[in-house]
């Protein structure tokens, strides 16, 4: 509608273009504009109320993204739970009974996370508590692991104790174990050689002169040397753990006072020195300084091949510790 | 203006009234509907591109805290891997310098730290729901099947209770190893943990602290409750009956006398690091007619096919025995 547009001018009765003046076309178009916002306002809300922004679709879209993800990390943390878990296992059920570890108080396995809340800055929002969750989850995890970390590390500690005590205690047999064992730890009332009674504190092995005289646990040679009350060439080990091992009748004597041994080492050569009727090793333990029953010490369940084999791999050192 | 407005007729040379139709009021009409829906989707770009909703708002301020906290949560778990991860390696070690033998993998374990980037590759998808409806079916998939697994077991049991040579010879685990970590060595050649040589082991060797109670794996007799200062030390042997026997040894101390009948589960004695023993356990053998054979083939009222398999794994590896 190009098209100019009269009016008649009812006093001089004359059609005259309508020509509105500034003042009146400025109010106008502020009404307009005013109108269009109304109605564009009107609008919106309708729709918004019908279906919501779209930007709020957008936004609720990647909330939901976000949400995902923090499920899947706390599944994430579940299984990372999981093998916390197996880590305890392995600790409570395989180390500490082999180790005769108590175990630890479940209180301070699963400190859990008392005390000051230290998320409360990330209060105030609607996911606050999903938040919260997952890191204090995180926070009680970590606590979990230190534990564990210096659980462990008391096991390595404890371990290394135990390996270093099964490596010392005298726990095998001196000889070549197809030997005859002789008198044992017992009152004897005819001594072989004195002829009177007496109590005998070790245990004997029939052994041909010069037969082989193995360590029967690691340890420090304490005495070696000839002792003129009845031993005669003999060697004294110290294992500590209170126990020293004692190997009396000796021909040869391989090592000296003051060395480390390890057990299976070759410390002898078994012979009837001192106060002793034949060839025979007189093999005792003493725990404190008292005469315990050596024989409660090695099994003979091992036959000389396996006897061999295993002295051989103690001084190759190819054992298996 | 309610006054009447004209328009020049060139072609009459006159002035006419404008009348407006039907017709052109509709359409006119329509063109301002339209023109003021335009309208209106350009205010609305021009505000949105510069203001908010407040639940827009709202929803950015969630997000920018949900995005920031993820970003730390993310480092954090890293953190925590890598820390597991290290105390891993270090339970190996130990495994390794306690149980002289390579440590096996706990499904837990495989299912673990391994497992940290399993749900990775979910992430960026905006199906959420499918994804989260989709755990929750398998969720209930796994119910089911333990339901189903139970109900075997019913079956299992009502074909076991026929026969009394069945509640007699040995069938479960002899101390209470749910999780199998028990479980230390096995019947065959094994590291004698003193020689350090490979030897033969007759039985099957469960840790377990001092004082854990030890079950009758079967029904039957105690033959014999015997103390030993050495070899098996304190240990228990009973007679099963149709050739089998099963020997305990090493304990603390016992819970029945000779000649009594024990049923399976009964609990005759408790673990202990008596006689040849280089650390507290249990060193269970199954004999039949005199001979021992492996105890593993003798746990079949606790484990289920799954555990079995685990149980052989564990007990096939050469470790350490500890008597």
């Amino acid at each position: 509608m190009g098209k100019r547009k009269y009016f008649l001018d009812l006093n001089d009765l004359q059609y005259k273009q309508v020509r509105p003046p500034l003042r009146k076309r400025v109010i106008r178009f502020l009404f307009w504009f005013t109108a269009s916002l109304a109605l564009s306002l009107l609008y919106i809300s309708i729709y918004t109320s019908f279906s919501g922004s779209p930007k709020v679709h957008l936004l609720s879209r990647h909330l939901d993204d976000i949400k995902l993800k923090y499920l899947l990390a706390n599944r994430e943390l579940d299984s990372s739970m999981e093998a916390i878990n197996s880590l305890k296992q392995s600790d409570e059920i395989r180390y500490r009974p082999v180790l005769s570890l108590d175990s630890i108080p479940g209180m301070i396995r699963n400190p859990g996370f008392g005390g000051v809340d230290r998320f409360t800055n990330l209060d105030g929002y609607i996911y606050s508590p999903l938040i919260k969750s997952t890191r204090i989850r995180i926070e009680e995890m970590k606590n979990m692991t230190s534990v564990q970390d210096h659980s462990f590390s008391s096991i390595l500690e404890r371990a290394q104790e135990w390996m270093h005590e099964m490596d010392h205690l005298p726990a095998i047999c001196p000889v070549d174990p197809s030997f005859r064992l002789g008198d044992g730890f017992k009152f004897r009332e005819v001594h072989p050689v004195l002829g009177i009674g007496r109590m005998h504190y070790g245990q004997d092995f029939y052994v041909p002169y010069g037969t082989n005289i193995y360590a029967t646990g690691d340890g420090k040679v304490v005495e070696a040397g000839y002792n003129s009350y009845g031993f005669g060439n003999y060697v004294v080990i110290d294992h500590g753990y209170g126990l020293q091992s004692i190997y009396g009748h000796l021909s040869k004597i391989h090592v000296s006072k003051g060395d480390m041994v390890k057990r299976g080492r070759l410390i002898g050569l078994s012979g009837s020195s001192g106060t002793s009727s034949g060839p025979h090793l007189h093999y005792q333990i003493n725990k404190y300084g008292s005469p315990v029953n050596a024989i409660n010490f090695f099994n003979n369940d091992i036959t000389r091949e396996e006897f061999n084999e295993m002295i051989q791999a103690f001084s190759s050192g190819s054992s298996f510790r | 203006m309610p006054k009447s407005r004209y328009r020049f007729n060139p072609e009459s040379l006159s002035f006419d009234k404008i009348r407006l139709g039907y017709k052109s009021v509709l359409l006119r009409g329509l063109a301002y509907f339209t023109g003021s829906l335009l309208v209106a989707v350009a205010y609305y770009i021009i505000y949105a591109s510069f203001f908010d909703s407040p639940k827009e708002k709202a929803l950015q301020r969630e997000i920018s805290q949900l995005t920031l906290q993820y970003d730390i949560i993310q480092k954090e778990m890293e953190d925590l891997g890598t820390v597991i991860g290290q105390l891993e390696q270090k339970d190996d070690n130990l495994y390794r310098a306690i149980f002289e033998a390579e440590p096996i993998p706990s499904t837990q374990r495989e299912s673990g730290v391994g497992g940290i980037n399993r749900y990775r590759d979910l992430e960026g998808y905006s199906n959420s729901d499918i994804v989260i409806e989709t755990t929750k079916k398998l969720d209930r998939i796994k119910k089911k099947i333990v339901v189903q697994s139970k109900s075997y077991d019913d079956l299992f049991d009502l074909a076991r209770t026929k026969e009394d040579m069945l509640v007699s010879i040995p069938a479960i685990m002899p101390i209470s190893n749910r999780d199998l970590t028990r479980t230390a060595s096995g019947f065959g050649l094994r590291i004698h943990p003193i020689y350090k040589i490979i030897k033969f082991h007759a039985g099957m060797d469960f840790t377990a602290p001092t004082g854990s109670e030890i079950y009758a794996t079967g029904n039957g007799t105690v033959e014999a409750v015997n103390t030993a200062s050495r070899g098996f030390g304190k240990h228990i042997i009973i007679d099963h009956g149709y050739g089998y026997k099963s020997l305990y040894a090493h304990l603390d101390g016992f819970n029945v006398r000779r000649g009594q009948k024990v049923e399976r589960g009964e609990v005759i004695g408790f673990v202990g690091n008596t006689g040849t023993s280089v650390a507290p356990h249990l060193h269970y053998e199954v004999r039949l007619n005199g001979k021992s054979i492996d105890p593993v083939n003798f746990y079949m009222n606790d484990l289920n096919a799954e555990e079995y398999e685990r149980m052989i794994e564990i007990v096939s590896k050469t470790g350490q025995s500890f008597d």
